[in-house]
């Protein structure tokens, strides 16, 4: 993300430097100035300053997710904010996300901060796990979510093969506090095809 | 008069005539790849851009450079990879890595494997074309220092 504001600053600020070109041109070689070229970078300007504010946007969302401890998360919204977050990676790691809108709504009450880290880590995770290791291609990659208003339930069903590691997903001891933390767990689908971030059913009394 | 004026007044009646450097520029941006090419040609520069390493990697195939500015994260190959397959194709080719955030494990990692420069965006141009210029001259060092190398090979070959 912050990659992509630099890139945005950085041809901001080219497009300034042309300006001053074109300017000290006009004046030093009595070249006109060129009013068509003058509203073509100030369109690209504009252009990259809503490019901008879109991510700053979506930064915002971000930094307030630790706003409260618990809410009520809206999970189709969670991962496409992650998606977004994460353009530069999923690009990276040749990853084409499809989010598959919701039925019905998906929503879990925990908090918004650790479930969008935890939609991050599967994201990573999807990115880096690949076993053949070759970047050539785009991977697609699926997003569902369940239509059990009470088991909630996130699916990332990749469509390509080899299958990626999925032994080695949310294996750590971070990774597993995380899905305590947001009362999930994961469950792995028949011969590598995906995994699923799904609600544990509340404890019984 | 304004200062910008005074030193664009420089860039276009002087460095002009005098900077003739081949440059490849390597981004993902294809909008910066535009501009860049456009102010940097303005002065004087040879200019060809890619849109990926792999398309640089070609591209280096046919065609030799003064220097490489490229991007430092870009999709497909990252700029480590990147920078050690031009490094291991064209030994003597001078690398300038544009990057939004430079750590600094990330640049000496970068310099270790070879980077002549690394520059923060966004650059200055003034800067980055002072860089270029810098590499064209050690580049034109390692290039006359193979070729006296070569020659004194030679003279070995024939003396003994």
């Amino acid at each position: 993300m912050t990659h992509d504001m630099k890139n945005c600053l950085a041809i901001i600020n080219e497009n300034a430097g042309l300006l001053a070109d074109l300017a000290v041109k006009a004046q030093d070689k009595a070249i006109p100035f060129d009013p068509l070229k003058a509203a073509s970078i100030s369109e690209k300007i504009g252009k990259l300053v809503s490019r901008a504010d879109d991510m700053m946007k979506r930064f915002n969302r971000f930094a307030h997710s630790m706003d409260h401890d618990k809410e009520t998360v809206d999970l189709e919204e969670a991962v496409n904010l992650i998606a977004r977050l994460a353009e530069r990676i999923l690009l990276q790691g040749r990853i084409r996300l499809t989010v598959i809108p919701a039925s019905a709504p998906c929503r879990i009450h925990a908090s918004r901060f650790a479930v969008l880290h935890l939609i991050f880590r599967a994201v990573d995770s999807l990115c880096r796990n690949q076993t053949d290791g070759t970047l050539d291609s785009e991977k697609p990659v699926t997003v569902q979510f369940s239509s059990d208003p009470e088991l909630p339930e996130i699916c990332f069903i990749q469509d390509f093969r080899p299958e990626i590691k999925l032994e080695s997903l949310f294996a750590s001891p971070e990774d597993q506090a995380l899905l305590a933390r947001v009362n999930m767990n994961i469950r792995t689908m028949d011969s590598g095809a995906g995994f699923c971030l799904n609600t544990l059913p509340p404890a019984r009394e | 008069m304004m200062p910008e004026q005074k030193t664009g007044n420089k860039i276009f009646v002087n460095k002009e005539k005098i900077m003739s450097e081949k440059v490849l520029l390597v981004d993902d941006e294809k909008d910066f790849l535009d501009i860049m090419s456009e102010r940097m040609e303005a002065r004087g520069m040879t200019v060809k851009t890619a849109d990926s390493a792999d398309q640089a990697l070609k591209i280096l195939e046919k065609e030799s450079f003064d220097a490489i500015v490229m991007d430092f994260k870009m999709p497909g190959m990252d700029g480590i990879q990147a920078l050690k397959n031009i490094k291991t194709q064209k030994p003597e080719l001078q690398i300038i890595l544009l990057t939004g955030y430079a750590t600094v494990e990330k640049t000496v990692e970068a310099m270790k494997i070879g980077a002549t420069d690394l520059l923060e965006k966004p650059a200055d141009l003034e800067a980055l074309a002072a860089k270029i210029k810098q590499a064209k001259a050690e580049k034109m060092l390692v290039v006359e220092k193979k070729t006296e190398d070569k020659i004194k090979d030679i003279l070995k070959r024939f003396s003994g």
